[in-house]
Parts: C-alpha cells; structure tokens; sequence
C-alpha cells in the first residue's frame, strides 16, 4: 500500500470505515453466507454513576465452538462495545469501530462525542446486515465525558439507532435476560444491585437458553463483567466475578432451581 | 507557436531547490531529540489548534515545518497508511521506516515532477521497543531521508539551532533537560520563547499501547522550571 493522498474533493476525511470503503481495504459483504459460530447474550445496565455490562463467553455452532470468547470490549477508554450474532463478523466489527474511533482522534485531534461513535456505527451495521445473513448486532454503552452521565444505545437489524434510559440487552438469551432485568430493575440503582442485577441477567440467561454459556465452574470460566464510569473502562476481576456468581448458584441449589418466588 | 527556452537540469533543480527552501525559512522551526525514557518534540507553534506535531500510531508521531496545508496533508495520510496497515496486518507490523521512505518518495516525486516542489520538512519519530530501535528520520523538501541518530531540526535557522543543541551533554538525559536544552536552542541567546507559543509531544511508554502525549502548557511550565 502507497501513501494514501486525496485531494480535497474526494478526501474521506476522518472517517476510517469510509477510507477503508474507498480503498478497498474492508471487503464488502457477499449475499451468500456460510454459517460460523453465533449466539449471544449480553446487558447493559445504567446505574447513578455509570454503565454495567455483562456478557456470557460462549460461541455455539452446530456444537459449542468456544467457551472463552470475549465479546465486550472496550472500543475506547470511556466506551464499551459487546456483539452479538455471527462471530467472524462481530469481531470485525468490534475491530473496525476501535480503529474508527481512535483514527478520528489522531485525524482531527478531538475525540468524538458518545453520541458520534453510537451514529457512525448505524450505516455499517445496516450494510452488513442488509447485504448478508450474517447478522450481527452490537450494543454500544459508556460514559458521556461531556454530560457526565453513562449512557446505552442499541440497535436494530436495519441499522436504527435507539438510546435506552434504563438497560438493554441483546442476543439469543435476550427474553430471559430482559424479563430478569425488567424485574430487578430501578431508576436509582447503584453499582452494586446493577452488578448483582447484571449477573443475576445472564445466569438466567445461561440457565434457560442453550446458545448462552453460564458460569462454567468447572473449567473456571465466567461471563464477563465491565464496569464504565468516569474512570472509563474496567473490567471486574476473574475471583469477583467467581464469587458473584458462586452466591446466585448457591441460592440456586438451595431452592432447589426456582427463583423461589422472588428476584433471587 | 509557443517558444520552448533550454534550461539545463542543474539550474532547474537549483531553481526549485531554493523555492522550498524559501517557503520552508518562513515557518518557525522545530526541534525532536530522544531523552533517556523517549522522544521528545518541540515546535515553536504561536496557534494552539492548528498544529504542527501529531500521533501517527502506537509508537510513531509526526512533525512537519513549512506549508501548514501541505504537511498536513502528509500527516492525514501517514495516520491512513499506518491505521491501514495495522489493520491489514497486525499493529506490530506498522513501522515507521516504511511510511518515512514513501514520504520520501512523494517528496522526491513532487520534488522533480511536480508543478512546485512542497516546501515542507517533515519528521517520522518512533519510539523503540524488543523488536525496533528508537529513531529520527528527517524527510527534507527533495526526498531526501535522513536518520538522525540523537536529535533532529526542521526548518529554515536548522543549521544554527542544531550547533546550539549539539553543544548539550552527549548521554541521553530526563525529560526536563532535554526540553530545556531544546527551548533554549530553538530560542537562541537574545530572546525567550513564552510557553503558550510552544508545541510539545512526546513518546513515552506509560503502560498504554499508545504512547504519544501531547504535554498542555502547564505541564510544558512544569517541565521547564
């Protein structure tokens, strides 16, 4: 690859996706698709002082492709972005709105809004998700450095961009996962219920969806746990998010499976 | 019938020579030096948006003197070529030797082919790690490229301020110092440079992959107390 100059009038400016487009350097989606590992479950959940999201880790195929994905990342330092849907595509997704971000940043030596990053995602899951059966469906949440607020924005298939004010939730295990939350959830939540709640979610989720992986005791695999306040991007820590998910399978045990008549 | 006048190819070359070289003497010059933890640069800049030093990738800054949209322009592809780059490959693949050589060739192309030479110098810093070395290449208004092994001028009074700079320690010393060597350089004896007219960017590593900070004046103050 040469030194990609532009003149002005065609210059895609800032905007990696766009440059990558015009160079060729993404390949465009085909409209024939093999199937490749799927399935998902991740939330987020709004607090006083931030977002919570939570995410199982396994990749089911025809069988279960992997049990360690990770599909939370942090896009940047304040924001973190989770998949759903085909995998292969996901990860390139998730690949492309990282070096998005950070590749605006060097361009115009400004970082974009939060509100930016969730637009500039819509067009690229609309082309992908219009032009191949290779769904796949991300959920965008962080902290708004200029409002000062966390924030969560999910999407449709077609790309619509919606911001929600309490949690979301996408993937195969969604109903589980949004009934629980639906349940637990309050306007005045703090970091500890979100956590709890959170976890609660994707045990859930885990429990009653085959395509969603819960707490795996045995090979010391959980789901992953992140935290984005105003000091950005943190993920809990593999012994917290054991211990939280040991207290939910032992209350499990203990009432025999049922919920046991409360949120529990 | 148009009239075609013989002009040999060395005043040609002269000719063009000495027009970059004009546009470039007109600009403030800038002044990139490796201190014992990084790289550090330092433009004599009086805009505080319009910017002369930039992050190119996790290890690699640019700096440019002369024609503000011209090096611009140079900068906004090098960001291209390396995001480009590591996203085709992987981000350990990125080097800055590779971009500094098609500077060099652009340059050397606009230089000969071009409707005018650009009048702009520009500077590819990278900052060292297990598998590169730290290095300076300097790319000048004709393609040539030139790796400098401690520190590097860009711009018209280079010749000056790199006889004032040469005269510090040899050994690579802190942050401090060398920033206070390079002010002093690029100010020369009769006059100080205010700390709002200073541009500075380092390469550090801070436990981040990314390693480019661009110091505010307070910190710049701090540094050079």
């Amino acid at each position: 690859m040469g030194l990609p100059l532009f003149s002005a009038h065609d210059d895609p400016g800032p905007s990696f996706f766009h440059y990558a487009e015009t160079t060729g350097l993404s390949v465009a989606p085909l409209g024939v698709g093999a199937s490749s590992p799927h399935a998902t479950t991740v939330i987020a959940v709004r607090y006083n002082q931030g977002v919570v999201m939570v995410g199982d880790r396994q990749a089911t195929g025809n069988y279960i492709a992997s049990r360690d994905v990770r599909k939370i990342e942090p896009a940047d330092r304040f924001t973190a972005l989770a998949i759903s849907g085909t995998a292969a595509r996901g990860m390139e997704f998730i690949r492309m709105a990282q070096l998005s971000f950070e590749h605006y940043e060097k361009m115009t030596d400004t970082a974009l809004s939060l509100e930016g990053k969730a637009n500039y995602l819509s067009p690229i899951i609309q082309l992908n998700n219009l032009s191949t059966p290779l769904m796949v469906l991300p959920l965008l949440a962080g902290w708004d450095t200029s409002h000062k607020v966390g924030r969560i924005f999910e999407y449709d298939g077609a790309g619509g961009c919606y911001e929600r004010f309490d949690f979301a939730t996408i993937g195969s295990g969604s109903p589980f996962a949004a009934s629980t939350l639906r349940l637990g959830y309050s306007a005045d939540i703090e970091l500890e219920g979100a956590l709890d709640l959170g976890a609660l979610a994707i045990y859930e989720a885990g429990d009653n969806d085959p395509s969603t992986g819960g707490p795996d005791f045995v090979r010391n695999i959980y789901p992953m746990m992140v935290t984005v306040s105003s000091e950005g991007f943190v993920e809990l820590s593999n012994d917290d998010v054991a211990n939280r998910f040991r207290v939910i399978n032992e209350r499990r045990t203990q009432s025999g499976g049922v919920a046991g008549g409360s949120l529990r | 019938m148009t009239n075609y006048f013989y002009v040999s190819p060395e005043q040609l070359i002269r000719d063009r020579a000495e027009f970059a070289q004009k546009g470039i003497a007109r600009g403030r010059s800038i002044i990139a030096a490796i201190y014992d933890k990084g790289v550090v640069m330092v433009a004599e800049n009086p805009s505080a948006s319009l910017n002369k030093i930039s992050e190119v990738y996790d290890r690699i800054a640019f700096a440019g003197v002369g024609k503000y949209n011209e090096f611009d322009r140079l900068r906004e592809a090098g960001i291209r070529w390396a995001d480009g780059t590591g996203f085709t490959y992987s981000r350990g693949d990125v080097d800055a030797r590779a971009l500094a050589n098609y500077y060099a060739q652009h340059l050397g192309d606009m230089f000969t082919e071009g409707q005018k030479p650009l009048e702009v110098e520009i500077l590819v810093a990278q900052l060292g790690n297990l598998v590169r070395p730290t290095k300076l290449y300097r790319v000048a208004y004709e393609g040539t490229i030139a790796d400098e092994p401690r520190f590097a001028v860009l711009g018209g009074d280079a010749e000056t301020i790199k006889t004032r700079f040469a005269a510090s320690e040899d050994t690579l010393e802190p942050l401090n110092t060398t920033l206070k060597n390079a002010v002093s350089a690029l100010a020369g004896p009769d006059r100080t440079i205010e700390v709002a007219d200073l541009e500075v960017g380092v390469l550090e590593d801070r436990g981040d992959r990314r390693t480019f900070l661009r110091l505010s004046d307070e910190q710049v103050s701090e540094l050079l107390r």
